[in-house]
């Protein structure tokens, strides 16, 4: 058979896919429930989600909801560290405990056959941890060794200057592990109290997503999580962000292979009406493989492995950062190059560049719900940003809608030339040759400066 | 519940002898496309090591019908996600798309098993060079430790042997590939006797058949690959190397030549390691985290593949611990389960870790489609998973025992991390 190879097949069939029916009650206590039920495997995913997180850090023991999170699962319930470890282990189930700037995940895996233990289990965790003194101090340290190891760590190093340049002065300053100082303040007392006043029911939502009937699933719940105790809804008053004022930083790292390069600036928090707009505008600039930065810096010039850019939301912040690492001898000319595809996505965007980066993002749409814990993530958006339950329903449309006026305006507020900060953590003997020309007054940073308390 | 893991499927070949494989599953309206070509960075030679590696890199770049990063671009239009991956065995290329998209990616698969050659340039070759040697800076050389598996493999076997060199290659070899160096192993490599084709997802059998028929039916089968005929290594003493690296602490590995990938030890051998340091209660972890309380990390792992297999423990000590306090509590364990052997309850524990895993890596259709090649490539029957759980239900108290004194009583190499 002789067939034609130069042409591309066109796709063929329709393609319908509907999402997953979001269902919500609440247990006797008032614990909110948000329920997809999911059948084609004998699996069940838990995911509570706690608002709070390191913006509730006092400023003096930055770290402690991380220690927190990371203390939840070291003995509950009358269950010591090992001994809870060992029966989770025996179900075959995955129990996992983090924190971030906005708040705590406890999620847990498990085949349906152990649903009931296991739930009971994840129970005991989420509403009764010893913290344990002995626990405590053993957690503690591991956090504190952490810390250290962090300093052999480019992209830390780089990512913590960034984000301590835009969030100055804001409770989504510092990094969620904290700083050796303020670790070292901590006390198993405050670690108490932060859980005792975070998690609560008034301040979690639980998600669930699994092969079990609502009316199962609600009793069962109601049993293990029902007499959670209640108590005063969390709050804290985020201060308004600043915007940054356009900068040029530069980190030494002795010996670095690569230098490692943050470009961005803050942006409106995730419920911003541009949005949709804002995420087409990523999606060309430098939000996927085929963007004109990852071509640009990768595909023509060679000079990385990869460089990508995205929108990073809080719950009242975000923020647009280009992220990569670049070859040494190349560095200055990389920066160039980016704030010249920032220049050019403010003059211009091509028609075929919208159509394909909305059929980008709306046909990989059904991939988004493939796992469980995919779509239970997906779900967790939903409190974490205070977002609608028809959001996933409205999502396709209102990409749909966004123009090319709408994407030029994104690219024109995002990226305004006087609020750009731009960090560099390399070797210092680039700086003398490739940046001798640089138009902008470079200011050296000590990476002790940026992997301790306080301003830069 | 272990019926869901016996999976339908349908298997048959060309007549160029690719292997195709057609696993319908319609819970999503997605489909996805696996071909591994069973070649590795094990394939190569000294001096051009790294090459299997950038030419999956250069499988991206387009082929005679498909323009330069037009690869990437169709499958990412229709909401597809792709990419690919090399290992010391073998190389894959997977993509994922609504299902609507599936001959599209049937033409872009066969395109570049058939036609690479003739859109192959100087230029492309050169660029890729760059992003590959950027791809070791960042991914090996600019992170803490990230040399350390190379120079651990490095002393673990002969120069020549095939695991010696690490899949991204040696700086120097990767400056080195010509365009001679590509054609001959596109030539020597990529046809289709050398690849096992799998399409999982929402298709029709009757229209998938007759797609892979058509695009790949063409494609000429005109070469013998080399077969790698070694012998099992064997470590003629014990080994300590030090490396210094830009890190605040010092981390400790150690490494012995183990059982391959299915072989009559590797699946007992993946439970000792889970009985040494894969839980709180494991035996390594409990005494350094928990009662000593003198490290900060300890893992291992049975790295197992074609050939054979490695058998790795790597643990970082705390801050003013010294590497050798660290060095005799692990051997103390070790010791221990080969004299007193291991409880009923570490052995279950264990298993049912590996068994619900099993279930869990049902959950994603690219991953699944992936291990039913794996199954196809290593053992020639893609519906394995029942046969693989079977392989830990299989692993008795005194097996594990009987692995942790005929591997780890062996030589083996120390490698020390330490700060500059």
């Amino acid at each position: 058979m002789i067939i034609d190879r130069t042409k591309k097949p066109a796709e063929k069939g329709e393609l319908n896919f509907s999402l997953p029916e979001i269902k919500r009650f609440s247990l006797k206590n008032g614990l909110n429930v948000i329920f997809v039920e999911k059948k084609n495997l004998p699996i069940t995913q838990l995911l509570l989600f706690v608002n709070g997180g390191s913006k509730s850090d006092p400023v003096n023991k930055k770290g402690l909801a991380f220690l927190t999170s990371m203390l939840i699962d070291e003995g509950a319930g009358g269950l010591d560290a090992l001994a809870l470890d060992n029966e989770i282990e025996l179900l075959g189930s995955i129990l996992r405990c983090s924190a971030n700037q906005d708040g705590f995940s406890v999620s847990m895996l498990t085949l349906s056959e152990n649903f009931d233990r296991s739930l009971e289990l994840f129970s005991m965790v989420v509403t009764g941890p010893h913290f344990n003194e002995g626990d405590f101090e053993r957690e503690k340290k591991k956090q504190l060794t952490k810390i250290i190891q962090l300093q052999d760590d480019p992209e830390y190093i780089a990512n913590t200057a960034f984000r301590k340049i835009l969030f100055d002065k804001t409770p989504y300053q510092p990094p969620v592990i904290g700083f050796h100082e303020t670790v070292e303040n901590i006390t198993v007392e405050d670690v108490r109290n932060f859980y005792a006043n975070t998690f609560t029911v008034q301040n979690s939502t639980l998600i669930v997503v699994g092969n079990i009937s609502q009316s199962e699933l609600h009793k069962k719940l109601d049993l293990q999580l029902g007499g959670w105790k209640t108590g005063d809804g969390y709050k804290i008053d985020l201060p308004a962000i600043k915007k940054p004022e356009r900068a040029t930083y530069f980190v030494h790292k002795e010996g670095a292979a690569q230098s490692e390069l943050r470009i961005g600036t803050i942006s409106p928090g995730r419920k911003s009406p541009d949005f949709y707009a804002r995420t087409i505008m990523n999606s060309i600039l430098g939000g996927q493989f085929s963007s004109r930065i990852n071509l640009n810096l990768r595909e023509d010039k060679g000079f990385t492995y990869g460089a990508h850019s995205s929108f990073n939301f809080n719950r009242k912040a975000g923020s647009f950062v280009v992220s990569t690492g670049v070859e040494s001898e190349h560095t200055e000319e990389s920066v160039r190059e980016i704030f010249k595809e920032f220049d050019g996505i403010k003059q211009k965007v091509l028609p075929e560049e919208l159509e394909f980066s909305k059929s980008y993002l709306i046909k990989r749409y059904p991939s988004m719900f493939e796992t469980y814990s995919q779509v239970a993530g997906n779900l967790s958006m939903l409190p974490l940003y205070d977002l609608p339950d028809n959001y996933f329903n409205t999502y396709i449309e209102k990409l749909r809608r966004v123009t090319l006026e709408n994407v030029l305006d994104a690219a024109r507020n995002t990226l305004r030339n006087e609020n750009i900060v731009t960090v560099i953590v390399g070797d210092k003997k680039i700086l003398n040759g490739q940046f001798s020309n640089y138009p902008e007054k470079i200011i050296k940073l000590d990476s002790a400066v940026i992997l301790s308390p306080g301003s830069i | 519940m272990k019926s869901i893991l016996n999976i339908q499927y349908e298997k048959f070949k060309l007549k160029n002898n690719l292997d195709v494989v057609l696993y319908q599953d319609k819970t999503l309206p997605i489909v996805a496309v696996n071909i591994w070509y069973k070649v590795g960075s094990a394939n190569e030679k000294p001096g051009k090591t790294g090459l299997a590696h950038l030419f999956e890199h250069m499988m991206f770049q387009g082929s005679q019908h498909v323009p330069k990063e037009m690869h990437f671009r169709y499958i990412q239009e229709a909401g597809g996600t792709l990419n690919g991956s090399t290992s010391i065995d073998r190389t894959n290329y997977y993509e994922s798309v609504p299902k609507t998209a599936l001959e599209m990616v049937l033409w872009l698969e066969s395109d570049r098993m058939g036609f690479l050659l003739p859109a192959l340039t100087q230029e492309k070759l050169d660029n890729q060079k760059g992003v590959v040697a950027n791809e070791r800076r960042q991914n090996y050389e600019n992170q803490p430790y990230g040399l350390a598996w190379e120079k651990l493999f490095a002393a673990l076997y002969p120069a020549d042997y095939p695991y010696h060199w690490p899949t991204i290659g040696w700086m120097e070899d990767i400056q080195s590939y010509t365009l001679d160096d590509v054609r001959n192993f596109f030539e020597t490599y990529y046809s289709p006797q050398n690849a096992s084709l799998v399409i999982g997802g929402n298709f029709e059998l009757n229209e998938a058949k007759e797609l892979v028929e058509k695009y790949f039916g063409e494609i000429p089968n005109n070469t013998v690959v080399p077969e790698l005929n070694v012998e099992f290594p064997e470590l003629d003493e014990t080994k300590k190397i030090i490396h210094k690296d830009n890190v605040q602490l010092p981390r400790i590995y150690l490494a012995w030549i183990s059982d391959k990938l299915y072989g009559p030890d590797d699946a007992a051998l993946d439970i000792l390691s889970d009985v040494l340091t894969g839980t709180k209660n494991s035996r390594i972890y409990k005494s350094l985290m928990f009662d000593k309380q003198i490290a900060q990390d300890v893992s291992s792992f049975q790295y197992s593949a074609k050939l054979n297999g490695s058998f790795i423990i790597m643990s970082t000590p705390k801050p003013g611990v010294e590497i050798h306090t660290i060095r005799e509590e692990i051997f103390t364990q070790i010791k221990s389960v080969i004299e007193d052997g291991i409880t009923d309850e570490e052995l279950q524990r264990s298993v049912n870790s590996f068994k619900s895993s099993y279930i869990y890596s049902l959950q994603n259709l690219n991953n699944l489609v992936d291990q039913i090649n794996n199954y196809n490539c290593y053992l020639n029957e893609p519906n394995s998973f029942l046969y693989d759980i079977e392989r830990y239900e299989k692993v008795t108290k005194e097996k594990v025992v009987e692995v942790a004194d005929k591997y780890l009583n062996k030589n083996f190499v120390e490698l020390n991390v330490v700060p500059k």
